[in-house]
């Protein structure tokens, strides 16, 4: 999440209360829980909510094609702001509302 | 007047020190009775034709534990309990039926035909699979779920009572 977070660690404040009384929006930072890793909690910026069609190139590093995909109901599309180096939403598909925990207010 | 008022509130303060000590046990409990339910084991109403003959349609309500999904305790052929795809706020009660990494075969449409399909189930997530394929949504509909949606497991039914005892 280079260069809004700083690489060697950072400690944010995280709100857990609008997750349940609201849906995330476009921009937003999330705490999520990885679908791939139970135990680890990226976290992401929210790029694409449900119903939102995102094009993105599926490995900037090697080449240069296109996936375009549409966010399905009750998903959201997150992605790291430093694309080159983050396994995101674009390696393991959109996540489900239930894995979000929450939304980054500040760093403190 | 206000010396009145003065010796009237402290007669009062036997009273409110009494009340205030009451109220937070009343507060303590409700804490402690919270976090049991949400955290350690509850009561759920689970209803719904999906996981007949198991589960009956009209109703039951099932005591669910929620800490084997902490500790990565969640075997195949258990009844969880877990947070909808679809709908983050739905709660729906199905079987496991696939872990990470293993190969399963369905019908894809079990009222149309015989057509088979067959899926990895990849890192991190789960097939969940109702016990009734004709009237359940779940994995065969929207895929395999990742294991964090898992919110519980269910240990044995308490209500009704002629039905009293592990779900098997």
């Amino acid at each position: 999440m280079t260069p809004t977070l700083h690489p060697s660690g950072n400690v944010l404040l995280a709100e857990r209360i609008s997750k349940r009384y609201q849906k995330p929006s476009r921009g937003d930072i999330v705490v999520i829980r990885s679908p791939e890793n139970p135990n680890k909690t990226p976290i992401k910026r929210v790029v694409g909510i449900e119903g939102d069609c995102i094009s993105f190139v599926i490995d900037p590093v090697t080449s240069d094609i296109y996936q375009t995909i549409v966010v399905p109901k009750g998903h959201v599309f997150v992605q790291g702001d430093y694309t080159h180096n983050s396994r995101d939403s674009r390696n393991f598909g959109p996540v489900p509302y239930g894995l979000i925990q929450g939304r980054v207010l500040w760093r403190v | 007047m206000s010396m009145r008022v003065l010796s009237f509130l402290k007669q009062w303060r036997g009273t409110a020190k009494e009340a205030f000590e009451n109220v937070s046990i009343v507060a303590k409990f409700l804490c402690l009775l919270h976090v049991t339910d949400r955290y350690i084991i509850s009561t759920t109403h689970v209803h719904g034709p999906s996981m007949l003959p198991t589960l009956n349609l009209t109703g039951d309500v099932i005591l669910a534990e929620h800490l084997s999904h902490r500790f990565g305790k969640i075997g195949l052929g258990d009844v969880v309990l877990v947070r909808s795809p679809r709908d983050p706020n739905r709660m729906v009660t199905k079987r496991i039926l696939g872990l990470e990494g293993d190969r399963l075969t369905f019908s894809a449409d079990p009222l149309v035909g015989d057509a088979s399909v067959s899926v990895l189930v990849p890192k991190g997530h789960v097939w969940i699979q109702g016990d009734n394929l004709y009237a359940s949504t779940d994995s065969r509909h929207f895929g395999p779920i990742p294991y964090s949606l898992i919110e519980g497991k269910a240990l044995l039914r308490v209500w009704p009572p002629e039905y009293f005892g592990s779900l098997r």
